[in-house]
C-alpha cells in the first residue's frame, strides 16, 4: 500500500473534479436550480384528505363504512394500521385525519360511549381535518340512510379530537429526494462521462505507462467522489433549511445512508464506463438506468400516487431505498433500526453493482 | 531482406550518443497477433546505450504494436524483450520504472496544471519530481502553472516528453513525437530531441518522416507488414540502395521547398495554433 501514491492521485481526482465547470454544473447548479423552482412551486397543497382509518371491529357493518370511505375520491385512505401507528402519522403529518372504528361499532349507532366513532386531526393541519370532519359525518350518515337506519342523525355522528402534530410541507418531502437524486446523478453521470473521456483521449493510457497499478486511480476516483457527494448532501440540506425544512433526524445518519447510496451509483457509473469505450455508448445507458428512477422512485412526488403494481416493483429500485431512507431520517428522525430494511436493500444493490461492474470493466 | 545487425551505430556517424556499455535494449523475435491479423512478426533488434534508434514504416507496420510490447503496454505473444537488463515479459512494472514513454496523441488530465501533472507523475513512478526543471528541459517554463489545454499542439508534445523524463529513464521511447505539427514546431523539437540525445539519453522513435530520421537518429529501422525489412544507418541504407544502381529520376537541388517555406517563415515557434 503506498498511501502517497494515493494520496496524490485523490487530489488530483478531487482538483480535476472542482475544476471540470461541466461536472459542477449538473451535480451542484442543476439539483440547486430545480430546488428552487419546486421549492417556489411548493406542489405541497394536497387536494385529497389523507385519512388513516383504524377499524377495530372488523366485522360487517365497519367493513361496509370503510368501503364506502375508500370509494370517496376526497379520501385518500389507509387502512390495516393500529391505533398507535396511525397517530404516529398523524403527528408526523402523514395522515390529515386518523377514524378510529371501535371494537363496538354497531350499525345502527348504540349509545355506549365506547362504541362511538372517534376522528382525530392535528393541529398543524387545520384546514384539512375541517374539511375532513365534514365529509367523514357525510360518509357516515349516507351509509346508515343505506344499511336502513331510520333515525338519522341530527347533529354530527363522529367525535372529533385534536392533536398536536408537526405540518410537513412539500420542502420536506423534496429535499430528502433532491438530494438522493444529486447522489444518483453524481454516482452514474460524473463518473460514466469523467471516466470514459480519460478513456477516450488517452489520458488513462498514460498512467498505464507507469509503474503504478491503476487500481490506486480507481480507489481515488471512488473516495474523491464520496467526499464530493456528502459535501452536496450537506449543501443541499443547508439549502433546504433555508426554505423551511424541518429537520429532525440525526445529519451523521443521513450522511452514512447517503455513502450507502454513493456506493451504489459509483459502483454502477463504473460499470458503465468501464464498458464504454467513448461518451456516446455511455451516454444512452447512464440515461437507461437513471431516467426511469428519477421518475418512478418518489423523487419529486409520493409514489402513493402511482398504480399499485407499479408502486409493488418500484419499492426495489436503489433510488427508491435510498430516497425513502433519507426521508424517514429527514422528516421523522429515524434511527438506523426504523430504515433497516431500505439499508438491506441498498447492501444488495451495492453487491449487484459491485459484481456487475467487475465483469464489464475494461480499462481500454 | 536485410538482417537486422545487432551492433550499435556505425562508428563516424555525425552525431554520436555518448557512452557504448552495450545494448540497454534487446528484443527478440517480438510476435503479436490481432485476431487473424499477424501485427508484428519476428521483430528482433538491439539498441546501444546512448544511440538514438528510429523505427520507420507506414501505418500499420507494426510500429507502435512493436514499442507496447517492449514497454510492458502489451503482452507478447512469443519472443522476448529486455530493458536495461529486466525482461519485460517477467516484470513489466520493474521496466516501466526505467523508462520513459511519450504515447502517440499523449492525452493528460485536462483540469491540471503542468507542474501539478508533473508532480503527479512523480508520485507515479516513485520519484520527487522537479517540475520546474523538467520544464526548462523542453522550454515550457513560462507555462508551468497553465492546464494543458490551453497549449499547442508542439508544446503538448515537449510537455509530453517532460512528463516521460520525470523518472530520469534509460531509455526514452517516443511514438510519432512530431505527426501533426507545423515545420517550425517540428524542428524546434528536434532541438529537444537532439540535447537529450547529447546528454546521453537513449531514445528510441517512431516517425513517418525521413527527415527526421536522417536528423535524429544513429540507426534506423524500416518495417513493413511486421517484419524489420532494412536495419542500418541512414547512410549506409542509402549507400547500399545506390549501389544496386539506383538514380532519382530528377536530381535533388540544393535546396528544398520546406527549405524555402523555413526560410521565408522563419525558425519563430508559432504557438497560437
Amino acid at each position: 500500500m503506498r498511501l502517497g501514491v494515493y494520496w496524490a492521485l485523490f487530489v488530483a481526482s478531487f482538483k480535476m473534479f472542482v475544476r471540470n465547470r461541466g461536472a459542477l454544473f449538473f451535480s451542484l447548479v442543476v439539483p440547486l436550480v430545480i430546488m428552487l423552482i419546486f421549492g417556489v412551486l411548493n406542489f405541497g397543497g394536497a387536494t385529497q384528505v389523507a385519512l388513516g382509518v383504524v377499524d377495530e371491529a372488523d366485522d360487517q357493518a365497519s367493513q361496509a363504512l370503510v368501503s364506502a370511505l375508500d370509494s370517496t375520491d376526497a379520501f385518500e385512505l389507509t387502512t390495516g394500521g393500529t391505533r398507535d401507528d396511525e397517530l404516529e402519522q398523524l403527528a408526523d403529518g402523514e395522515r390529515d385525519m386518523v377514524l378510529v372504528i371501535p371494537a363496538g361499532f354497531t350499525m345502527p349507532l348504540s349509545d355506549d360511549p365506547a362504541a362511538q366513532l372517534v376522528a382525530y386531526t392535528s393541529e398543524a393541519q387545520v384546514q384539512q381535518g375541517q374539511i375532513g370532519g365534514l365529509l367523514l359525518n357525510a360518509v357516515v350518515a349516507q351509509v346508515m340512510l343505506s344499511a336502513g337506519d331510520p333515525g338519522a342523525p341530527a347533529g354530527p355522528v363522529v367525535q372529533t379530537e385534536q392533536l398536536p402534530g408537526r405540518d410537513l410541507g412539500y420542502i420536506d418531502f423534496l429535499v430528502p429526494g433532491m438530494v438522493a437524486l444529486t447522489i444518483m446523478q453524481l454516482g452514474i453521470f460524473s463518473v460514466a462521462f469523467g471516466f470514459v473521456q480519460l478513456k477516450r483521449t488517452g489520458a488513462l493510457r498514460r498512467l498505464f505507462a507507469t509503474p503504478t497499478n491503476p487500481t490506486y486511480f480507481l480507489g481515488a476516483q471512488v473516495t474523491s467522489r464520496l467526499i464530493i457527494g456528502e459535501a452536496q448532501v450537506l449543501i443541499l440540506l443547508g439549502v433546504g433549511l433555508w426554505f423551511g425544512l424541518q429537520l429532525v433526524g440525526s445529519v451523521a445518519l443521513l450522511l452514512a445512508v447517503a455513502a450507502l447510496g454513493s456506493v451504489v451509483f459509483l459502483a454502477m457509473g463504473f460499470g458503465v464506463a468501464g464498458w464504454a469505450k467513448n461518451e456516446d455508448q455511455a451516454a444512452p445507458v447512464a440515461n437507461l438506468i437513471s431516467l426511469p428512477m428519477t421518475f418512478l422512485s418518489g423523487v419529486f412526488f409520493p409514489r402513493e400516487a402511482m398504480p399499485d403494481v407499479l408502486q409493488r416493483i418500484t419499492d426495489f429500485l436503489p433510488l427508491t431505498y435510498l430516497a425513502d431512507a433519507l426521508r424517514k431520517i429527514t422528516n421523522e428522525g429515524a434511527g438506523v433500526a426504523d430504515i433497516s430494511q431500505d439499508l438491506l436493500g441498498l447492501m444488495v444493490w451495492a453487491v449487484i453493482a459491485f459484481l456487475i461492474a467487475l465483469r464489464l470493466f475494461k480499462w481500454e | 531482406m536485410a538482417q537486422p545487425s545487432p551492433s550499435p551505430a556505425a562508428p563516424g556517424s555525425p552525431r554520436r550518443g555518448t557512452a557504448e556499455d552495450g545494448p540497454v535494449l534487446i528484443a527478440r523475435d517480438l510476435r503479436k497477433k490481432y485476431g487473424t491479423l499477424q501485427a508484428v512478426d519476428g521483430v528482433s533488434f538491439e539498441v546501444a546505450s546512448g544511440e538514438v534508434f528510429g523505427i520507420l514504416g507506414p501505418n500499420g507496420a507494426g510500429k507502435t504494436t512493436t514499442l507496447e510490447m517492449i514497454e510492458g503496454m502489451r503482452t507478447i505473444d512469443s519472443g522476448s524483450a529486455t530493458v536495461a537488463g529486466v525482461d519485460v515479459a517477467k516484470d513489466p512494472r520493474g521496466v516501466k520504472a526505467r523508462i520513459g514513454i511519450q504515447l502517440q496523441a499523449s492525452s493528460f488530465f485536462d483540469e491540471l496544471s503542468l507542474v501539478e501533472l508533473l508532480e503527479l507523475f512523480g508520485h507515479l513512478y516513485g520519484v520527487k519530481a522537479d517540475a520546474m526543471a523538467l520544464l526548462a528541459e523542453v522550454q515550457l517554463t513560462e507555462k508551468a502553472k497553465s492546464q494543458v489545454r490551453t497549449l499547442s499542439g508542439g508544446q503538448k508534445q515537449r510537455f509530453s516528453i517532460a512528463a516521460a523524463l520525470v523518472n530520469d529513464p534509460t531509455i526514452l521511447f517516443l511514438d510519432e513525437p512530431t505527426t501533426g505539427l507545423d515545420p517550425q514546431a517540428r524542428r524546434h523539437l528536434w532541438g529537444v530531441v537532439r540535447e537529450l540525445a547529447e546528454r546521453g539519453h537513449t531514445i528510441v522513435l517512431t516517425t513517418h518522416y525521413m527527415e527526421e530520421a536522417e536528423e535524429l537518429c544513429h540507426r534506423v529501422a524500416i518495417m513493413d507488414g511486421g517484419k524489420i525489412i532494412a536495419l542500418d544507418t541512414p547512410d549506409a541504407l542509402v549507400d547500399a540502395l545506390l549501389g544496386r544502381g539506383f538514380h532519382k529520376e530528377r536530381v535533388e537541388r540544393l535546396a528544398n521547398l520546406e527549405d524555402v517555406f523555413i526560410d521565408l517563415t522563419g525558425h519563430d515557434l508559432r504557438e497560437a495554433e
